[in-house]
């Protein structure tokens, strides 16, 4: 490989974005050493104002259609990375906003909350542009490395300790498969960037390599077998960590796998297609039926969480063009609807301070407001019309559909039943079970923010899904450009029938 | 008005359920005035649809369509042909006369509203979807404010509240949980119609997934599919494609009819639901099932259909007997008239099943008429349990005293319900008799049977509630003295009795949905039609093999080409 980069000054203008975040970053710092004074509010929102500064420059080149690539390919900048990022800075916006009252809990270095959760942002904005094996590698660690330490956040508290020390070994670990999976791989190939890997030969070292990859980057969405960590960790850490780690992860691992699959494994869809649906019919079938025995809302989620990722996987497993469209409509109506549950996690356990489901008795009568928006939360989850859950799951449905996975929209099918039984377990807590006390809750003004974009987002996405469905249709583009995956391949085998 | 009357039909209760999340609970009169408001713009426009919809021209009229989404080939397409009229008109009446039945509800009223508003929307919407997606839409739209209109406003079986159990809450729900003799709660009789309706919806999505992919077209519009969709003759797991098709969507919607084997969900949810949920459930909802199997299933797959189709016949005897003989042991009034509505809904499918231009149109008209019936039974016992906190039939007794009018109208309804003649439900069971006397004249004894049970089990109930010596503890219940308590009751027995005697309008308009379908189905054009072209004899012979029709259908159908399939005009 070689490193005299051909680069002018205006290939700069593709990073800018980054530029910002960072530059943003240290100003928090700075800001946070010198004032010590300023009010914590005042620090949460000038960081919002940076993500929001972020968020518009990624939009204007989405607009503009601003694209290219850096470093020998290393760094892309297509509509999928903008997406991802626009994504993963979106519900870093939301994230923050709901931390604003719940900031008073850490005792010490609340300044570097936001720096550590906008570090992570930034790590998770490299990993939707990464294109080379060595890029993955050093941003999943980069965005990692802050989670690492906004999971124990909460010092004092035994469960948020151990939430870190579960995560940080089980990340370890992970980071290992990845590293050890790159080398394999690159021993084999000879090469780091995806798009250069296509005309690969089948080796076993080859598929052990990618196999310990697709591990590390499971563990990064929460699929089965992969999931030991989540629950836990979810239970464990402050409420908004939690949230941020339920989002914007999956995002970006979801832009890595996408690229790894679509790009470098292209003429491996067969056998990686047998993989994704064993391992998406895992996660919904455990991720619901464990569901069903929490008592834990932050508990209920991370399991239903789980069970969501193996409904993106079906998208991935199509391995279509309408695959993948699907699966970032799905992610996005994921987003909305989850990280909308998790700001009322963070209200009610502000006024009611328990997170049981129990205590969620008697919601509808002390904050209607609070639990009609659950209840729009839970059936977008659920995937009950007019929300956006419900067009995301037909969507993936739908391309799972066109590639004959019959086996696979069955179980998914069925997992929706049972789904419906676990989040109508909270809609009865709250609007049928009589409260324990009566008094109204209070909601603070950022968490109703973040309450009403969420709703906004899952009724509007619901009720007219086009201009979102256009927006992924054009965000795939750079797929279509690639040969069809399918087309250069001999005669597939029966067992893909079989196995679909 | 005009085009646009299907539009105002289905947004006015969703206008009004979000107009009401701005009221208060303490404006009662404000927030019971938006409700009935939207359900009479409701009403009134179905009231337009339903006469001026042109049963001449037939087909799909007022069609209205929007793209949605391109990618995915869903448009919001509406549109309904005599099929759907009757329906649409039956779920308005149902729904204002409900806002009117639920007057006096004292807890969390505005939330009430607004979900009894959804779900009728949620039907409403059913009736007119000419879009697979839509469809399914509104289907599972229907579900949830199920859910909560039981759970919220609900009550639970006698049985239930006399296990009373202070300490041992668990031990009483598990108990009825498991072995469920008629003593469940609310939240048993809501999760399990959520969970049942949900499971048989996604066997029926799975089929209509399948629809999707193999015709190819990329569209879910069911004008094109029953036009352009080739589903036959694709050998699939030892059998063809179109039979998988068609059982998935047969079974995933005949659950919420309800036909027999699948019929559990529907009693214990009649019995735990407030009065207005109960009507719009037995009244429309279950209609839901009939009518999506004969707009999915019978319009694109008319072959199968014809191969299929004595599955309903054979299961619809066992619905008839079953849900009657239940309904004469059953102590608890909603029980026996939540039986005997799955009793009834046998008929339908007997209608159905034989695949006739008469039974066909005699289970639709039957369907309207059932609505009607059973609305105010349903009616009558959330009044009674009201007044009295009690829905067990031997306690209960001489009511008659305190509720005379109450009474009478209860003698109506059951009348009614028995298809005395005198009501609609009466044209409606002799046609689907008549109708299906040819091909499963078996089937026709059991019916004959059924209607001697229906009679049986109502007058005994009736007998219960409101004759024989009274309770002194029931001395303070009152009868409906005002307006709005026996406006609805008035308004239920005036459309049973008023299509006995003006039934033209109402078959013309149900007759010219029915024609293109069963010949398309049976490739049989009906006699009197051919008759027409050439001599211009008024009478109408009914099935194939050419038996002559009673008296009652010797009437003047308006001239039309059944074979010729109707698209939009």
């Amino acid at each position: 490989m070689i490193f005299a980069l051909p680069m002018s000054p205006s290939d700069l203008l593709l990073l800018l974005p980054e530029i910002l975040l960072t530059s943003w970053l240290c100003l928090i710092l700075i800001i946070d050493f010198s004032f010590p004074r300023l009010p914590n509010e005042q620090l949460g929102y000038f960081s919002i104002a940076g993500l929001v500064a972020t968020l518009g420059c990624l939009a204007w080149f989405d607009i503009t259609g601003i694209t290219g690539s850096l470093f020998a390919n290393m760094f892309v900048l297509d509509r999928m990375a903008l997406y991802f990022k626009m994504f993963i800075a979106g519900s870093t916006i939301l994230v923050i906003l709901a931390s604003i009252d719940y900031i008073h809990r850490f005792k010490f270095f609340r300044g570097e909350y936001y720096f550590l959760i906008m570090m992570s942002s930034l790590g998770m904005m490299f990993m939707a542009s990464a294109n080379d094996l060595l890029s993955v590698f050093v941003a999943l660690e980069f965005s990692t490395v802050g989670f690492y330490v906004l999971v124990a956040y909460l010092r004092e508290d035994t469960a948020s300790n151990e939430a870190g020390i579960k995560f940080f070994i089980l990340g370890i670990f992970a980071a290992g498969l990845l590293a050890y999976g790159i080398s394999l791989v690159y021993g084999e190939t000879g090469k780091l960037v995806f798009s250069d890997m296509r005309a690969a030969q089948a080796t076993p070292g080859l598929a052990i390599g990618f196999l310990l990859i697709f591990g590390a980057l499971g563990f990064k969405i929460g699929a089965v077998p992969f999931h030991s960590w989540i629950p836990d960790t979810y239970h464990g850490s402050p409420t908004p960590v939690t949230a941020f780690l339920s989002v914007a992860p999956k995002g970006a691992a979801f832009a890595i796998l996408l690229r790894m699959f679509f790009v470098a494994l292209a003429t491996f869809k067969p056998i990686w297609t047998l993989l994704l649906v064993a391992v998406s019919i895992l996660s919904m079938t455990y991720g619901n039926i464990v569901a069903i025995a929490q008592k834990n809302m932050k508990r209920l989620l991370a399991y239903s969480g789980i069970a969501q990722i193996g409904n993106v996987l079906i998208g991935l497993a199509a391995g279509t063009k309408m695959g993948s469209d699907a699966m970032l409509f799905y992610l996005l109506t994921y987003l909305f609807a989850n990280l909308g549950a998790f700001a009322i996690i963070i209200a009610v356990s502000e006024a009611i301070g328990s997170e049981e489901i129990d205590d969620y008795s008697g919601l509808g009568r002390r904050s209607p407001f609070l639990a009609f928006s659950m209840l729009i939360f839970l059936l977008s989850l659920a995937g009950v019309p007019p929300l956006a859950g419900f067009i995301g799951k037909l969507y993936i449905f739908v391309a799972a559909m066109k590639e004959g996975l019959y086996m696979l929209i069955t179980v998914g099918l069925i997992n929706i039943v049972i789904s419906m039984y676990y989040y109508l377990i909270v809609v009865k807590k709250m609007y049928i079970s009589e409260p324990h006390d009566p008094s109204p809750l209070k909601v603070s003004g950022p968490i109703k923010v973040v309450i009403y974009v969420c709703l906004a987002g899952t009724l509007a996405v619901g009720v007219y899904p086009q201009p979102v469905t256009d927006w992924v249709v054009s965000a795939i583009l750079m797929f279509s450009n690639l040969a069809d995956p399918t087309a250069s391949l001999p005669v597939l085998p029966a067992v893909i029938l079989f196995g679909g | 008005m005009g085009d646009y009357a299907l539009l105002y039909i289905l947004f006015a209760p969703f206008v009004g359920a979000i107009a009401l999340i701005f009221v208060s609970n303490r404006q009662a009169m404000l927030v019971r005035g938006i409700a009935a408001g939207s359900a009479l713009v409701s009403l009134l426009a179905s009231l337009y649809l339903f006469y001026a919809y042109d049963h001449v021209k037939g087909g799909f009229q007022f069609v209205q369509r929007f793209e949605w989404s391109r990618q995915l080939g869903i448009s919001f397409h509406l549109g309904v042909d005599g099929i759907g009229t009757p329906l649409v008109l039956a779920s308005g009446i149902l729904l204002f006369a409900g806002i009117f039945v639920s007057w006096h509800i004292k807890d969390r009223m505005k939330e009430f509203y607004i979900w009894l508003l959804i779900l009728a929307a949620a039907t409403i919407g059913v009736f007119m979807s000419l879009d697979l997606f839509f469809l399914f839409f509104f289907y599972e739209l229907s579900v949830i404010p199920m859910y909560l209109l039981l759970g919220m406003w609900g009550s639970h079986t006698k049985k239930y509240n006399e296990m009373t159990d202070p300490e041992g809450l668990k031990q009483r729900d598990s108990v009825g949980f498991i072995f469920n003799f008629g003593a469940n709660s609310k939240e048993y009789a809501a999760m399990k119609l959520v969970l049942f309706l949900s499971a048989f919806a996604v066997a029926a999505l799975m089929g209509i997934l399948l629809i999707y992919k193999y015709s190819g077209l990329n569209t879910f519009d069911i004008l094109v599919l029953r036009e352009q969709a080739k589903l036959m003759n694709i050998p699939v797991l030892g059998t063809t494609l179109d039979k998988i098709i068609w059982l998935l969507i047969f079974f995933g919607f005949a659950s919420i009819a309800p036909l027999w084997p699948l019929h559990s969900w529907s009693p214990v949810g009649h019995a735990a639901a407030p009065a207005a949920t109960s009507m719009l459930h037995a009244g429309v909802l279950m209609k839901l099932g009939h009518f999506s199997i004969i707009r999915v299933a019978f319009e694109i797959l008319p072959e199968t259909t014809r191969e299929l189709m004595p599955i309903a016949a054979v299961l619809c005897m066992f619905s008839m007997v079953y849900g009657g003989l239940v309904a004469f042991y059953a102590k608890d009034t909603k029980y026996v008239i939540g039986y005997s509505s799955s009793s009834h809904m046998g008929y339908v499918f007997l209608g159905m099943a034989a695949l006739d231009y008469i039974s066909l149109t005699g289970a639709v008209m039957y369907m309207f008429a059932h609505a009607m019936a059973t609305g105010m039974l349903f009616a009558m016992a959330g009044w009674v349990y009201d007044q009295t906190h009690s829905r067990d039939i031997p306690s209960l007794g001489g009511l008659s005293n305190r509720m005379p009018f109450i009474s009478g109208c209860f003698v109506v309804a059951c009348m009614a319900s028995i298809g005395v003649p005198g009501t609609l439900n009466f044209i409606a069971e002799v046609m689907i008799i008549v109708g299906s006397w040819n091909k499963y004249p078996f089937q026709v004894i059991v019916a004959v049977v059924g209607i001697v049970l229906t009679l049986a089990y109502l007058f005994k109930m009736m007998r219960g509630l409101f004759y024989g010596p009274m309770d002194q503890k029931y001395s303070h219940a009152h009868d409906a003295v005002a307006v709005v308590d026996r406006l609805p009751l008035l308004i239920m027995i005036t459309v049973s009795i008023g299509f006995f005697f003006f039934p033209m309008h109402l078959y013309d308009v149900v007759r010219s949905g029915v024609d293109p379908l069963i010949a398309k189905i049976t490739r049989v054009v009906p006699v009197a039609a051919l008759d027409r072209e050439s001599s211009h004899v008024n009478h109408e012979t009914t099935s194939p093999t050419g038996a002559t029709s009673a008296p009652l259908l010797a009437i003047n159908p308006a001239p039309r080409t059944p074979h010729a399939v109707r698209g939009l005009e």
